[in-house]
Order: C-alpha cells, then sequence, then structure tokens
C-alpha cells in the first residue's frame, strides 16, 4: 500500500515533470514562431530559448512540424474556451461575434502562442490540410452565429449566412495580415475600420447605429488592454517624466 | 453508494422537499412534519441534517443564491463594458429566479428573513459589492454621469432589481422582466452620461426583447 503511494506519487512528480518540459518547449517555439517566419526559426534556436536537449525534446516532439502543430492545437483549444464562455452570456449573435472578433484580436497580440498559431496556420507545411479544416469549421461557427443574428432581425434576410460568415472570417484573417501585431493600437484601429464599413452590408439598417457603437466600444475596450500601461498609470508616469525634466 | 454520497443525496432530497413546501404554502406556513413526509424520510434523518427549520432556510438561500451569484459573476468576468455587465447581470439573475426553482426559493426566503438571517442579509451586501465594482469601472469608462457615486448607482440599481421581484409576485413572475425593463428605463437617464444614453437605451430595450416573456406584448 505504502508502496503503490509512493510510486503513484513518483509517477505523478514525472508527469509533472514532463508536462513542465512540454510547457517551456510550446513557450520557447512560440516566441520564435511569433516573431519569425517558419522556415527561419531552427530546432536550436528553441532548444537554446528552452534550455532543453534534443533527447527531451524529441520525447515530446519528433520534429518542428509537430512542435507547430501542438501550438495550432493549443490555439484552437484557447478559442474553444473563449467560444464556449461568451456563448453563455447569452447575447445575441451578431453581438457575440463581434465580441468574439474582438477578444482574439487581443489575445493575438498579448499571447504568444495565439500568435505564433494563427501565424503558424497561414505557413506551416503539413500534408494534413489542417489549416482548410480550421478555417472551414470558424465559418461553420461564424455561419450559426449569422444564422442566429438573422432571426434577432440584427442580419438582413435576404443574404446568404454563409456568404457572410466567409466575408467575415475573411476580413478578420486579411485584417490580421495586413496589420503589424506590434503595433496593436493600429491593428486594432483597422479592424473597428473595417468591421464599421462592411456592417451596412449584411446589418439591417435600423440597427447599424447601435452595432456601430458596440463596435467603437468594444474598440476602446481592447485598446485600454494591450496599451503597455492602464491609462491611469500612464498619466502618473507622464507626470513624474515632467516632474523630473522641469525640476 | 459510499457512505458520504448517500448522506449528501439525503440532504438533498429533504432540500428539494423543503423548496417545494416553501415555495408552495411559503416559509411561516411550511412545518417541519410535511417537509418529512413529502421527501420520505425520517425525523432522525432530517435532525441529523438540519437542527431546524431555520437551518433549512440558510442551507436553501445558501445553495439558491450560488447559482445566482455565479451567473452574475460570469457576466461580470467578461471584457464588455462594465455598465453592460450591470444591466445584462440583473436581466441574468432575474431570469434565474424566474426559471429554477431553488433560486427563486432563495430570493423568497431571502426577502422574508432578511432581518433575523444572517445568510439572508449576506446576501444583497454580496451583490452591493459586486454591483459597485462594475459601477466604479462604468465610472472610468466614461458611461456614468459625472459626479455620481458608484455606491448609490449600484443601490439604485439593485433597488429596483429587488423591487421588480417584489412586485411581479402576482402573475407567476410573467411580468417580472416587463417591470424590471420598464423601471430601468426610468432609471438610466439619471445614472448614464449624456453621449452614452441613447446607446444603454438600446441596449436595454434589445435585452428585453431577447426575453421569451417580452415576445408576447411588444408584437
Amino acid at each position: 500500500m505504502v508502496m503503490t503511494e509512493t510510486s503513484e506519487r513518483r509517477a505523478d512528480a514525472g508527469e509533472r515533470r514532463a508536462d513542465t518540459t512540454r510547457h517551456r518547449l510550446i513557450a520557447a517555439a512560440s516566441h520564435q514562431f511569433a516573431h519569425r517566419s517558419y522556415s527561419m526559426v531552427s530546432l536550436d534556436d528553441i532548444l537554446a530559448a528552452a534550455e532543453l536537449t534534443k533527447g527531451a525534446m524529441y520525447f515530446h516532439f519528433p520534429s518542428k512540424q509537430a512542435l507547430a502543430l501542438a501550438i495550432i492545437d493549443d490555439l484552437n483549444e484557447m478559442s474553444r474556451a473563449a467560444v464556449t464562455e461568451l456563448l453563455t452570456r447569452r447575447m445575441s449573435g451578431l453581438e457575440t461575434l463581434i465580441d468574439l472578433v474582438f477578444l482574439q484580436a487581443v489575445q493575438n497580440t498579448q499571447n504568444e502562442v495565439a500568435r505564433a498559431g494563427a501565424r503558424l496556420l497561414e505557413t506551416v507545411d503539413n500534408t494534413t490540410d489542417l489549416s482548410t479544416t480550421v478555417w472551414q469549421s470558424w465559418i461553420e461557427f461564424v455561419t450559426t452565429l449569422i444564422q442566429k443574428a438573422v432571426t434577432d432581425g440584427d442580419v438582413v434576410d435576404h443574404t446568404d449566412p454563409e456568404d457572410v460568415a466567409k466575408m467575415l472570417v475573411a476580413l478578420w484573417v486579411g485584417t490580421r495580415r495586413i496589420s503589424d501585431l506590434d503595433q496593436p493600437e493600429r491593428y486594432l484601429d483597422n479592424l473597428q475600420k473595417a468591421w464599421i464599413l462592411t456592417l451596412p452590408s449584411f446589418t439591417n439598417p435600423d440597427r447599424i447605429d447601435y452595432f456601430t457603437q458596440f463596435i467603437k466600444r468594444r474598440h476602446a475596450l481592447a485598446v485600454n488592454k494591450v496599451s503597455a500601461k492602464p491609462r491611469s498609470v500612464d498619466l502618473h508616469a507622464t507626470a513624474a517624466a515632467a516632474a523630473h525634466t522641469d525640476p | 453508494m459510499a457512505p458520504q454520497a448517500r448522506s449528501e443525496a439525503t440532504r438533498q432530497k429533504i432540500l428539494n422537499a423543503a423548496i417545494d413546501l416553501f415555495s408552495e404554502v411559503g416559509y411561516a406556513a411550511a412545518g417541519l412534519g410535511e417537509i418529512i413526509e413529502r421527501a420520505g424520510m425520517t425525523k432522525g434523518a432530517l435532525y441529523h441534517h438540519f437542527d431546524s427549520k431555520e437551518a433549512l432556510a440558510t442551507a436553501i438561500i445558501e445553495q439558491g443564491t450560488n447559482l445566482t451569484r455565479d451567473a452574475f459573476h460570469r457576466v461580470c468576468q467578461s471584457s464588455s463594458p462594465a455598465l453592460e455587465n450591470m444591466i445584462h447581470g440583473v436581466f441574468v439573475v432575474t431570469d434565474l429566479v424566474d426559471t429554477d426553482k431553488t433560486a427563486r426559493t432563495a430570493e423568497q426566503l431571502t426577502r422574508g428573513l432578511l432581518e433575523f438571517n444572517s445568510a439572508a442579509s449576506q446576501v444583497w451586501s454580496s451583490r452591493l459589492d459586486t454591483m459597485t465594482t462594475q459601477a466604479r469601472r462604468a465610472s472610468t469608462e466614461g458611461d456614468l454621469r459625472e459626479g455620481l457615486d458608484p455606491d448609490v448607482v449600484s443601490e439604485s440599481i439593485l433597488n429596483t432589481m429587488l423591487g421588480a421581484q417584489l412586485l411581479s409576485k402576482t402573475a407567476d413572475g410573467n411580468d417580472h422582466i416587463t417591470r424590471l425593463t420598464r423601471s430601468l428605463e426610468l432609471l438610466l437617464p439619471a445614472i448614464v452620461a449624456e453621449t452614452s444614453l441613447a446607446y444603454f437605451r438600446e441596449f436595454l430595450a434589445r435585452e428585453y426583447l431577447r426575453h421569451p416573456q417580452a415576445g408576447g406584448s411588444t408584437d
């Protein structure tokens, strides 16, 4: 009995160590993939950053590609969690979608796994059509939100929800690609402008004002979140800097 | 079943019987004897878990208000503007009270025992805390009128929520959402900044329309 408990505990500790190793590899690889293209990143860079040996890595990931796919998996898991969380709020279809878009945008600039995952999704070499599958499942999900938005009366009922979904997913991916994620505020600004511009193409005319406001509010909160420091701290820093330069 | 799980199941069975009886005849008229009978338990089993009718009420209040508290917290954790969370949160709690028997009975008991039971008096002070945190954020987000005290704003919203609960007791809660919406409509101009008012009027109207009860009365 005692022996079993001890060996169990030892197994637990082993698992925890394995978890930490995996976590370190993912974190180091995400940092590399978030800022450089897939082909430019070498395994040696990742291993050096993670302070691990090749052997430790091969225990978890047989190749650079396997690491990349694991990061994409982690991103998908994050997105699923965000979606589940949002759906429990039981807002309307279009509100849920806009919330999700800004949530993902913040995540893309603040979280390296998310940023690397999004970038890898577009560039990683793979034979499995992974990115097609991922985008297809996004289009399907956005389609259900647009269908809901039609019954909510927010989206006009004479367009095909799937067409709207495809356009919005393209807008979302495209905006990320043309934006520099190291300048999160400009990225969010691009996102806000693109959305406000496209609203009239599928939104009921009497709902456009409301959703324009809705987008502007999400944009303002997202900007607050990505700016390096909260505004009040910034003011404080400015005052301190002013005091310093102007004795 | 493990003894602990069995004991927990017994406890829940007694609670369910008490919830049924309290909601049918009210706390004062409910007798322990009838609760025992409904639960199909012995007096000993009941007294093993609850030493009095008030202990039963306290357990129901805790269980039911945990539901509403968690639902409200979930809303407040979102990254939406805080004033949206405050309005949406009130509707989510109201919904839960209308649809969940435990949550509803807990509200009834809370109202009835407010002055006598510490679990009951805790409920509203903790709701006020949660609401005030949001109100402070709403104030920094520029959605509240300038110079308003976040505590007073929170109190007014909770008063509205409690008032709608009390007055809608009649038509089996059907007009609950309508009463709540009407009062909040009146309250909005007093608390919302001029530039945000139109948006929040629409936000409230949408919140109202989303509720099934509202569908019939507006079409």
